[in-house]
């Protein structure tokens, strides 16, 4: 796990765009982070997954300046958070429950925060515009923001992270309290926005984040208690689930799986009959074959024995993999 | 990469204090309050100036009449030197020192601590030295403050020229005078309110302990005057406003050094603080 470009504890990425050394805060009694040291890999979607308390929102408030740590560090860009002078322009962040000053108008906001970057004002302007109509509230420029509804703040809040292309943008909930079509053009603005920086997602939504991001690290109790690609995290890369329909049952008559001759399918590893969900859980050797190749050659057998199959996943998803972690 | 001026950082945060504050609905209500509370009192204050120098016996002009109180309010060398002021100006330097805290109190409380309680503090602190934040929001204070202030300064010098006893130019030099007085005072009250102020996160909370502490600084002037400790006297900013109205440069000098120093201080150590704390 801990190659080069994986996030891994306390390693040493040279081209990381985040880092945390065993970063610690507590308030009064209560440890909310407790020596996490993570790694997010320059240009990386990473994920920070966890139930409610796991210390995630913490650690995002610490790496975007918000939060001072108690003990341990945490870097942006190779700077302390707290950094503004070098960070100013290169870090966009979206607080999860930030209110939009109410009196300021969106376009004088967004023009406002771009010209504390540093943006001459043309600039300033045509940045704030041409953010703002990234998530589609180009009408919204004259609106107060404290007249803008629940999903509009969100979007608005939304553009001022994205505002002058910075590097890194930290997302704490980008998605929380939207209607699925405004969290629908909220993920497609932020797949839109992948590859062309580095984006930390905090999020309750798994599916959202198993969708978006290339890794993540699962938090609880203030601790790290697995972090990796979300392929590997998932297990996506090691095993393939089959999901069958109600009844199913080991065997070779028709209708029913044939555990030993998908065993015998070349590279598979272990092969696994949950006949209570029903769901047959196919592992395989990752350094000889991949996904795909298994996928198409235990639905041959499969198929062939007319066993009914209700559906086909890699690994097994990211909330199936929390809850196995977390309980 | 070439580093951003505070200096430029401030002056955004300043212009947008300024915006927000005019936009508020307690900025303009307290706006309109001072102004036209202003010009009612002015009226009746130019009324009152006027009748007493109508009613001035033969020989006797407005400035031997005044040398008295003006004396006794401020010694001997600053009493003379105002003695020849409108009274109703004078009167104006009075309310606007005195309700100057209250105006403050009232117009900054929330200058901080609103934006800490609603978070939107976190949309600045990555764009901005935590100083420089606290810095344009006290300056964005007073200039407020001044505005307002100067507001109902400007009507009361309309009244008075209106009234048509004292001719223009002194009117308005007085005026100038009286009002640059309130200036540096009001600075170092602002440092205060917003010191106290960005040490809570409910606004509510602020507007008591911003009332507490000008409370408590008017206490240790009334303590100074009583016991032995007349030093005491320096904490509080209205203390300055005979040393800014002295006729020697070298005592003006000292009383802007006092409130600037208050001033000073009070900002310095609400950016401090802040720049350590959690937001």
């Amino acid at each position: 796990m801990a190659s080069l470009r994986s996030p891994s504890p306390g390693g040493s990425v040279e081209d990381a765009a985040l880092r945390t050394v065993h970063l610690t805060k507590r308030f009064g009694q209560k440890i909310a982070v407790d020596d996490v040291s993570l790694t997010v890999p320059a240009g990386a979607v990473f994920g920070l997954v966890g139930p409610n308390g796991a210390g995630k929102t913490t650690t995002f408030s610490i790496l975007a300046g918000y939060l001072h740590p108690s003990g341990g560090r945490a870097e942006v860009l190779g700077f302390a958070p707290t950094a503004v002078d070098e960070l100013r322009a290169r870090l966009g962040v979206l607080p999860q429950d930030a209110l939009l000053p109410a009196q300021d108008t969106v376009g004088e906001f967004l023009v406002h925060m771009a010209e504390l970057q540093d943006l001459p004002h043309p600039k300033a302007l045509a940045a704030a515009r041409e953010s703002l109509d990234d998530v589609a509230g180009r009408d919204w420029w004259n609106q107060r923001c404290g007249s803008l509804s629940h999903g509009m703040a969100k979007r608005v809040a939304l553009a001022q992270a994205f505002l002058g292309e910075p590097e890194v943008v930290l997302l704490d909930e980008p998605t929380a309290g939207l209607d699925p079509r405004v969290a629908f053009e909220v993920r497609q603005l932020v797949k839109a926005k992948k590859g062309h920086r580095t984006i930390v997602i905090s999020s309750h939504n798994l599916t959202e984040l198993e969708e978006t991001c290339d890794y993540a690290a699962i938090l609880d109790r203030g601790k790290i208690v697995a972090s990796g690609s979300m392929a590997e995290l998932t297990a996506a890369n090691q095993e393939v689930r089959i999901q069958l329909a109600a009844g199913t049952r080991r065997g070779t008559t028709p209708g029913e799986v044939p555990v030993s001759r998908v065993r015998d399918i070349p590279h598979v590893t272990t092969v696994d009959l949950q006949e209570e969900q029903p769901e047959l859980v196919v592992g395989f050797d990752r350094s000889q074959t991949d996904a795909e190749a298994i996928i198409g050659k235990v639905l041959t057998v499969l198929l062939q024995n007319e066993v009914r199959i209700s559906g086909v996943t890699k690994g097994r998803g990211l909330e199936q993999r929390l809850i196995d972690l977390v309980g | 990469m070439r580093a951003m001026s505070p200096l430029v950082e401030i002056r955004l945060v300043t212009v947008r204090e300024l915006r927000r504050s005019f936009r508020s609905f307690k900025g303009v209500l307290l706006g309109i309050i001072a102004i036209a509370g202003g010009a009612g009192v002015s009226m009746l204050l130019a009324w009152i100036d006027r009748a007493k120098r109508e009613s001035l016996p033969p020989g006797i002009d407005i400035e031997a009449a005044q040398e008295p109180f003006f004396t006794a309010s401020y010694g001997e060398e600053t009493g003379k030197a105002i003695a020849a002021c409108p009274y109703a100006l004078w009167t104006i330097l009075v309310a606007t020192l005195w309700l100057g805290p209250l105006l403050i109190s009232l117009l900054d409380y929330d200058t901080v601590s609103g934006e800490v309680q609603h978070r939107s503090v976190r949309f600045w602190t990555v764009r901005t030295r935590r100083s420089s934040y606290i810095l344009g929001k006290a300056l964005g204070a007073w200039f407020s403050v001044l505005a307002v202030t100067l507001g109902m300064n400007v009507i009361v010098w309309g009244v008075t020229i209106g009234v048509g006893k004292v001719p223009p130019a002194q009117v308005l030099a007085w005026g100038a005078r009286f009002f640059a007085v309130t200036m540096p005072i009001s600075a170092a009250w602002c440092g205060v309110a917003v010191l106290v102020g960005s040490l809570f996160r409910t606004p509510m909370l602020s507007l008591l302990a911003i009332s507490a502490a000008f409370s408590g600084l008017w206490i240790l002037r009334v303590v100074a005057g009583l016991s032995d400790w007349p030093w005491l006297a320096y904490a509080y900013p209205n203390f300055y406003d005979s040393l800014l109205l002295s006729p020697r440069p070298s005592t003006v000098a000292l009383g802007l050094l006092g409130t600037g120093a208050i001033a000073a201080l009070t900002t310095g150590a609400g950016a401090s603080l802040f720049r350590m704390r959690d937001v």
